[in-house]
């Protein structure tokens, strides 16, 4: 269940009509769509918002079993505090299990609604960056307003990012093709631990030397400092404006419904 | 580490995220002060080895396994806390946007505990214990708590956000990261220390500038 950087990269180069759409407008979209996730308590108005971006990822052709592994590949963290829930949190008593502990139904609800926004939230996080390669993001990012300084720096490591995995990834097969295994128990735990460590040491040298060839490079391209960088104009278009007001349409219409008590 | 989003109310994300504008705000001016304009470039291709270096999952003797965050090693070896705040800032932003791991509204709380704690703790135990004891062990102690205490601290804020008891807490995020933090964040970090310290003694100038 290993998804490298790659394979995203690679779904977000494919063509369809959620693909095209702005970067700028993706990038609100689930800026809109996670915010309003955290910030309801409704289960109803949780499906609706899973199934309007289950809807958004069929349009994109996107596979379903891609979306699902790279959720699954996510959730441990999040999902370990949800599943406690039910025993942490005081309320009516359902079930009374061995060593003192007690399953409440205000905790299975609780986490029931940690878990379902945890989900919506991914499937939001991971639409994006299906339907988004990186750069586009970042830069959209940049035209959004973010700050010039930083804009650069997170452009410059989304360019080398993909170098340094490949870095890895040779430094990895090289020590394979030496039989070395990090979980092997035939060599002892503070030589493999060394080996990793060098590893690291490897990249970080690496990454401080490319960070120094890039910089003189720059330099001899008349960088001084400030960060003027190319940015591709890309009007809105029609669509674009469309998807948002859909967004919109739905996150208000499922909140008025809820405000007056309908469900 | 990474709190995703929908488990910490919104009201107290935007609380987190004002306090990291505020430390961002200096640190990008500390950055245009005190830096050769150099260290830019350093810094975002820096922040793309972390990057790398964060997918390597490191067993331990115990069973547990995890991965390293850098922050500490990134501030020590720059000579400044701001360092590792921005290469971590830039680390956490993109593992938010693209992975998931993380989150949008939990962002600002994860570089709360990483990019501000994780690497002003490392970097200020490491240069108050140098000059009691050596710089070598100080890299361990200092790389060992930038990554327990933000862990105690995860456990506060999930406490405080009405999410996990205290108690709890506290004692699961410590006994996993105490064993986290002494092998994989310490002793890593201070081997990538002593190797890098005979290889290329020049890029260390950060630690004698400023240590």
């Amino acid at each position: 269940m290993n998804i490298t950087i790659d394979k995203i990269e690679q779904e977000s180069w494919k063509d369809s009509i959620i693909h095209s759409l702005d970067a700028r407008i993706k990038l609100i979209l689930t800026i809109l769509i996670i915010v309003y996730t955290v910030y309801t308590t409704d289960f109803f108005v949780l499906l609706l918002l899973e199934i309007y971006v289950i809807i958004l990822l069929l349009l994109s052709k996107i596979s379903i079993s891609y979306f699902v592994k790279r959720i699954l590949m996510i959730l441990p963290f999040g999902g370990f505090i949800a599943i406690f829930q039910p025993f942490i949190k005081e309320g009516l008593i359902l079930y009374t299990l061995p060593f003192g502990l007690t399953v409440s139904y205000e905790g299975i609800l609780f986490g029931t609604l940690l878990f379902s926004r945890l989900i919506v939230c991914l499937s939001a996080i991971v639409l994006l960056s299906s339907v988004t390669p990186l750069d586009s993001i970042v830069n959209s990012m940049r035209k959004l307003g973010f700050p010039k300084e930083m804009a650069m720096i997170l452009s410059m490591t989304v360019r080398y990012l993909f170098v340094f995995f490949d870095e890895l990834k040779n430094i990895r097969t090289s020590q394979k093709s030496r039989c070395f295994n990090i979980g092997s128990k035939k060599t002892s735990y503070s030589w493999r631990l060394k080996q990793i460590a060098y590893t690291i040491m490897m990249l970080f040298l690496k990454s401080f030397e490319k960070g120094e060839t890039v910089y003189y490079s720059m330099l001899a391209r008349a960088y001084n400092g400030e960060a003027i960088s190319y940015k591709e104009e890309s009007p809105i278009m029609k669509v674009d404006y469309g998807i948002i007001v859909l967004t919109l349409i739905i996150i208000f219409s499922s909140e008025i419904i809820r405000f007056n008590g309908f469900i | 580490m990474h709190i995703p989003d929908g488990f910490i109310p919104l009201w107290q994300c935007i609380i987190y995220y004002i306090i990291v504008i505020i430390v961002g705000y200096f640190a990008v001016k500390w950055a245009k002060e005190n830096l050769h304009e150099k260290q830019i470039p350093l810094l975002a291709i820096l922040a793309a080895g972390i990057f790398a270096i964060q997918v390597l999952n490191i067993p331990t003797p115990l069973g547990a396994s995890g991965h390293m965050v850098g922050a500490a090693l990134v501030a020590i070896l720059l000579g400044s806390p701001f360092a590792g705040f921005l290469v971590l800032a830039v680390v956490l932003i993109i593992q938010g946007l693209v992975f998931g791991d993380g989150g949008i509204t939990a962002l600002g709380i994860n570089i709360f505990n990483m990019g501000v704690l994780g690497s002003s703790i490392g970097f200020y135990s490491f240069k108050g214990l140098k000059s009691i004891i050596k710089d070598i062990p100080a890299v361990f102690i200092g790389s060992f708590l930038s990554l327990l205490i933000p862990a105690l601290i995860i456990a506060i804020e999930l406490w405080v956000a009405g999410r996990f008891p205290l108690k709890e807490g506290l004692f699961l995020m410590s006994t996993y990261h105490i064993i986290i933090g002494l092998v994989v964040e310490g002793l890593i970090s201070t081997i990538v220390y002593t190797s890098l310290k005979k290889i290329r003694p020049d890029l260390l100038s950060g630690v004698v500038n400023n240590g």
